[in-house]
């Protein structure tokens, strides 16, 4: 049992593992953010097949657990097509594909929070339709959206520890190792746990600031 | 590469059986959660500010903390304290206290939405406080809150996928045990997605019309 006891290491692997974690949320959501608003605008576009097979590829990502995407993308995809998948490309499709799931939802719920006149005037006025898109609509919908996206990625960012299942080496996986090596069960979970806890806290944060940033232009102003 | 669901057959009754467990799961963690979740509500909606605050504090912390993280703090922290149960108890522990936090929400909401005249045309009747409450506002806070409860109840089944990494063999900890017999992982996974889906589909179905019976005389103000 020489290395049963904690470690000042161990504070390395909890930083390295919270590293990976953060790192990962931020790729797939940025991934995840392009490609759901790229299926918006397949919708508000309304592209005949392209527009059914979208909305139901998202139903099906968002109605099963994460869990069982991975596993059909890091044992199932390699099985199948004989490809190699690292569990790092595993997580990072996966996760990618689950979030733009849901900010495909978000997109389209927020085009059409826009009322229908304001799109009519601006196409009366001789707009195209990309032109009502960039101009028109998008910077209402940016503002509109951003409240649901950040709640979505506070849930987003947990959904990032089920990774660890399928081997990385994220916090939830670094807590995994203490956890088996030290056998205290409290203090290492609890560790994670804060870290977490206060990953989630900031990105709320975050997005409550830019929220009242985008909000701005509708804020009551004091008379 | 070729899609040959017939391999499955064989295996479909040890699906089922694990489709059960899951199934058994959520509707005991379930009932957990909702009972833990009227016990919040009702001490996030008190007069009591302390009770208002640790109700908080919980409902924060077990939103922002992953689930998978949790369960692991209960099923390695449990026995540390001396409380020996197996993973199917753990679990459902595990789930009914991460969906209190939820359904604590979407009861609170219900809470809130009760319109004051109720509230003081029970006081004028002279009912005590606590029949008021158990009579008047829990049964319309309940009903009003069907639908996010139904969430609830379906991100519980999507949640659930995760006990199989306690060694718990729901649905998805069954379809690991086929996927490795089988050799293939591409049709069980895919398979399994499907089924997940559907399953969370009927709920929702079974949920609206829940929702449309329980809510039957206020056609029109609530729906």
């Amino acid at each position: 049992m020489r290395f049963a006891e904690f470690t000042p290491f161990d504070l390395v692997l909890l930083a390295q593992g919270l590293g990976v974690t953060i790192g990962l949320f931020l790729v797939t959501s940025l991934i995840g953010l392009l490609v759901g608003v790229l299926w918006g605008v397949v919708r508000f576009y309304r592209v005949p097949i392209l527009m059914q097979l979208v909305t139901f590829v998202s139903e099906i990502l968002k109605n099963s657990p994460v869990l069982v995407q991975l596993f059909l993308v890091f044992f199932g995809f390699p099985a199948f097509f004989h490809l190699n998948v690292t569990p790092v490309q595993a997580a990072i499709v996966t996760l990618s594909a689950n979030t733009a799931a849901f900010v495909y939802v978000i997109a389209v719920s927020s085009i059409e929070s826009i009322g229908r006149d304001q799109i009519e005037a601006a196409r009366v006025f001789g707009l195209s339709r990309w032109q009502v898109l960039r101009l028109v609509i998008a910077p209402q919908a940016a503002a509109f959206s951003i409240g649901p996206l950040t709640a979505l990625l506070v849930n987003q960012l947990q959904v990032t520890s089920l990774i660890s299942v399928i081997g990385v080496m994220d916090l939830a996986k670094i807590g995994a190792t203490l956890n088996l090596r030290t056998l205290k069960p409290f203090v290492v979970w609890t560790a994670v746990g804060i870290l977490y806890y206060l990953t989630a806290k900031l990105v709320a944060t975050l997005g409550a600031r830019l929220e009242r940033r985008l909000r701005a232009h509708s804020a009551f102003r004091c008379l | 590469m070729r899609l040959d669901l017939t391999i499955l057959v064989p295996h479909l009754g040890f699906l089922a059986e694990g489709a059960l467990l899951t199934l058994e799961a959520c509707v005991l963690a379930l009932a957990g959660s909702v009972a833990l979740g009227m016990l919040v509500a009702v001490a996030r909606t008190s007069a009591s500010k302390w009770a208002n605050r640790l109700a908080f504090v919980y409902v924060d912390l077990f939103r922002n903390i992953p689930f998978i993280v949790q369960l692991f703090f209960f099923y390695y922290g449990l026995p540390e304290i001396g409380i020996y149960i197996d993973a199917f108890a753990t679990g459902v522990v595990a789930l009914s206290i991460a969906g209190g936090a939820y359904a604590s929400d979407a009861i609170r909401a219900g809470i809130l939405a009760i319109d004051n005249g109720i509230l003081e045309a029970a006081e004028v009747s002279g009912l005590s406080r606590r029949v008021t409450f158990t009579h008047i506002v829990l049964p319309i806070a309940l009903r009003t809150s069907v639908r996010p409860l139904g969430s609830v109840l379906i991100n519980m089944i999507l949640t659930s996928s995760v006990l199989s990494t306690i060694t718990l063999n729901e649905l998805t900890g069954n379809a690991r045990i086929v996927a490795s017999d089988t050799f293939r992982p591409f049709e069980v996974y895919v398979v399994l997605l499907v089924v997940y889906a559907a399953l969370t589909y009927l709920v929702s179905l079974g949920i609206t019309l829940l929702h449309r019976r329980l809510n039957r005389d206020l056609q029109g103000q609530v729906s």
